[in-house]
């Protein structure tokens, strides 16, 4: 992956590079939220919903960092 | 070709939308978005119900106009002051939303102010054109709307209102003659939860059906005076059958022929009169005049009960003459209605006490999350530059917030894929289609088209959401105006603002509070339970001791909270997951609600009779052993509140039954030594009927905790996503 910082390009349309990586933050929350469901152990944290908002962040910072750089 | 009643419907809404469409471009008027809007909103599916959504569109938004411009006038270059008012504001309608009466009146004040706020506010110079336009394009897309309903294939109310009228009558008599067999020991199955539940929706559906008719029918006008008496009488009917039935578990070791030696004929003459009911509201003059009949009880064969059955005994007999009563003034409304009998004076009957102002504490969290958004909005638009739909964003926030106030249960999740459709949809014609167009006609047929398609897709009633969500986000995503312009940006950016909002509104509805739907059915659980508490703890008040006004506040809010609770707990039930709570069926729940509901009209009959009862000797000489009793009931209400489980049924029922045994001889020495002081007929009612009333929060209490064991509530605490 190119490691300076780009906008993403489709059918001539840009895209700015932290949008991208906030949408598969979010994706691979959600994804986290339903197998944590799935297998019973969100029983485990005091609050789902800070929970959740707290892995988008991680997530988008992750990917941020190792995958697509914003 | 004949024509389907929903492709009648679609057709009229989209020749509506394009007439208004027409009108607004010829004017050469801004946003005639918002003329397609009204057309949207109003279209509903008789002539009367979208009458009067129409009536109080027009009067929310000039409300609203007067309101906005004066917020606007106020506060100028005061940007935190003016956001102050408006939220404020926005708050109250928010608040007033959630009310019994002009709803969706509130809703437009609302929603509306932000509009004209966020449009005129920062451009105050065009603030008062910006009021003027959306009054005037609204007005327009209202009246054009109206006239073609008038006009093309109008749909009235009456047949749906009279089949309604019919319906309601015929459900009430078959739950009087199922209910009046049970109580003879007869088995009937599960015919009565379905007809209590059927009769609920019956007088739902008749007040809807009133409200439109008396709107475009002049005879139900004419007659909307006794129309809404009968309303109340069926009400009535309803609260009081609820109240019989719940006797019914203590009338089963008695011979009730014996006791009520006339009770067959006394059946009979009421459901005679049921009969007549339905026979005039049918169109046909009754066979048979109410006669005067009164409920006989055999002295002698009493004696020989205990006086719990004796008070049991004493509140049937009670309901059943309030049902005659009912019986007949129904027969004289409906024969004052349908012209076969002599008119009834409605203001001699008197209408539901007014309880004065409550808070409703779920309305109140509705005002919070809604005042929230628009802050929150708000202060993104000033802080963040070229933030996606600038003040569209405040707009489109505000809106989404009042929805999810007003319907609470609703996940924001079911709104994203309709949304993200009609984004889509919206987008592809924009750019694909659109440009295409060159004058009026094909723009018309576009607009026709595209609107009848949307109807006619979604013209079942459970689809009113996702249909109106198509027509607006469409024609706010075509965003046809006379200087024509097509922008890929626009709407990408319009999509990046409806994200933004969602991620908002999860953020503020889950926080602090979950909007899990058991979690908020564990949450109303434990507060119902708390008002019960408190009101059997302040049940017999010492009359030297005056109240305060706080204290009297307080026991109209806890009397509030156990009359809405069930009904609010029924709604939230319906959006229970099953399968994330294995174990746990649908019908546990149900007899959860059904123990929840009964616990609340003993409870209301306890607070009656405690409340009318003089104050009897009988009862000063007991009050060590009542007290006993409530330190029990209240102990037990407690567990419930906290833990919604209050152990084994039958423990709990022997307890109760303990104290209950003990009252009654007490009761026998008492009543022995009251001899020397002899009592009227009347007192010893009253005093069974308090009695009744005691012995009755008893056993609905022991049932609700019954139904609450049986249920495994670690799995509704346990947290998930």
């Amino acid at each position: 992956m190119n490691q300076i910082p780009h906008e993403f390009a489709i059918g001539g349309v840009f895209m700015p590079p932290l949008m991208v990586v906030s949408l598969l933050g979010t994706i691979a929350a959600v994804v986290t939220a339903l197998l944590l469901n799935r297998y019973r152990l969100s029983r485990y944290f005091s609050y789902p919903p800070l929970v959740f908002v707290a892995l988008m962040v991680i997530y988008s910072v992750l990917i941020g960092t190792f995958i697509i750089r914003v | 070709m004949i024509l389907s009643r929903k492709a009648k419907e679609a057709i009229k809404t989209a020749l509506a939308m394009t007439i208004a469409y027409g009108i607004a471009l010829q004017m050469d008027w801004d946003k005639p978005v918002w003329a397609g809007f009204a057309v949207a909103l109003v279209s509903l599916a008789t002539v009367g119900q979208s009458f009067n959504k129409a009536a109080l569109r027009i009067s929310g938004t000039l409300v609203a106009t007067v309101v906005a411009l004066a917020i606007i006038a106020l506060f100028p270059q005061d940007r935190w002051q003016f956001m102050l008012l408006l939220s404020g504001w926005v708050g109250y309608c928010t608040y007033m939303m959630g009310g019994a009466k002009y709803q969706y009146f509130w809703n437009v004040c609302g929603f509306v102010s932000i509009i004209v706020c966020m449009s005129g506010g920062p451009d105050s110079a065009n603030a008062f054109r910006i009021a003027i336009l959306r009054s005037q394009e609204t007005g327009l897309g209202i009246l054009v709307y109206s006239l073609v309903a008038i006009l093309l294939w109008p749909t009235k109310s009456q047949a749906d209102f009279d089949a309604a009228a019919a319906k309601l009558a015929a459900t009430r008599r078959r739950l009087y003659q199922v209910f009046l067999a049970q109580m003879s020991n007869k088995d009937i199955g599960a015919e009565t939860q379905e007809l209590r539940t059927q009769l609920l929706q019956e007088q739902t559906r008749f007040g809807q059906l009133l409200e439109a008719a008396e709107t475009d029918s002049y005879e139900v006008w004419e007659m909307r005076q006794q129309w809404r008496q009968f309303q109340r009488l069926s009400t009535d009917f309803a609260t009081t059958m609820a109240g019989w039935h719940e006797n019914f578990i203590e009338l089963q070791m008695l011979d009730i022929h014996s006791l009520l030696p006339n009770l067959q004929t006394f059946g009979k003459e009421l459901d005679v009169r049921f009969a007549q009911v339905e026979r005039m509201l049918a169109g046909q003059p009754p066979e048979h005049q109410p006669t005067s009949i009164d409920l006989d009880l055999d002295k002698a064969e009493i004696q020989s009960l205990s006086h719990f059955r004796r008070a049991a005994l004493a509140v049937t007999r009670t309901r059943l003459q309030h049902l005659e009563t009912l019986s007949r003034s129904l027969f004289n409304i409906v024969c004052d209605i349908k012209g076969f009998g002599q008119a009834v004076d409605v203001t001699a009957i008197p209408s539901q006490p007014h309880t004065g102002f409550v808070f409703d504490p779920d309305r109140l969290t509705g005002v919070v999350r809604v005042m929230t958004t628009l802050w929150l909005t708000y202060l993104a638009l000033i802080y963040i530059p070229d933030i996606p739909g600038g003040p569209g964003l405040v707009n489109m926030g505000g809106v989404f917030a009042m929805i999810l106030a007003g319907t609470p249960q609703l996940p924001i999740s079911k709104m994203f894929m309709p949304i993200a459709g009609s984004v889509l949809f919206g987008a592809v014609i924009h750019i694909f289609v659109m440009p295409q167009l060159s004058n009026f006609i094909e723009l018309g047929l576009l607009l026709f088209a595209t609107t009848f398609g949307i109807c006619y897709l979604f013209a079942a009633p459970k689809q009113a959401l996702s249909k109106l969500f198509g027509l607006a986000i469409f024609i706010a995503i075509a965003n046809i105006v006379n200087q024509q312009t097509y922008s890929f940006l626009g709407i990408t950016t319009t999509a990046m603002m409806f994200v933004i909002i969602f991620l908002l509104l999860y953020i503020i509805t889950n926080i602090p509070f979950s909007a899990r739907p058991e979690k908020v059915f564990l949450r109303l659980l434990g507060r119902f339970f708390h008002s019960c508490g408190y009101l059997i703890h302040n049940l017999h008040r010492n009359p030297r001791k005056r109240e305060t006004r706080f204290v009297r506040w307080q026991k109209t809010f806890h009397v509030h909270e156990l009359a809405g609770l069930p009904k609010k707990l029924g709604v939230w039930a319906r959006f229970i997951d099953s399968k994330a709570l294995p174990g746990i069926s649908p019908l546990q729940i149900q007899a959860v609600l059904t123990g929840l509901q009964a616990l609340s009209y003993r409870m209301q009959e306890l607070r009656a009779e405690s409340g009318g009862a003089k104050a009897h000797s009988l009862v000063k000489e007991l009050q060590q052993d009542i007290k006993a009793w409530r330190d029990r009931v209240e102990e037990t209400l407690q567990r419930l509140a906290g833990e919604n489980n209050a152990g084994d049924k039958e423990t709990l029922q022997n307890r109760l039954a303990a104290l209950i045994d003990h009252l009654e001889q007490r009761i026998e020495e008492t009543m022995g030594r009251a001899a020397e002081k002899p009592v009227t007929d009347r007192d010893n009612e009253n005093f069974y009927r308090l009695l009744g009333a005691f012995r009755g929060v008893s056993e609905a209490l022991v049932e609700c905790a019954g139904n609450a064991h049986t249920i495994n509530w670690s799995r509704w605490r346990e947290e998930r996503f």
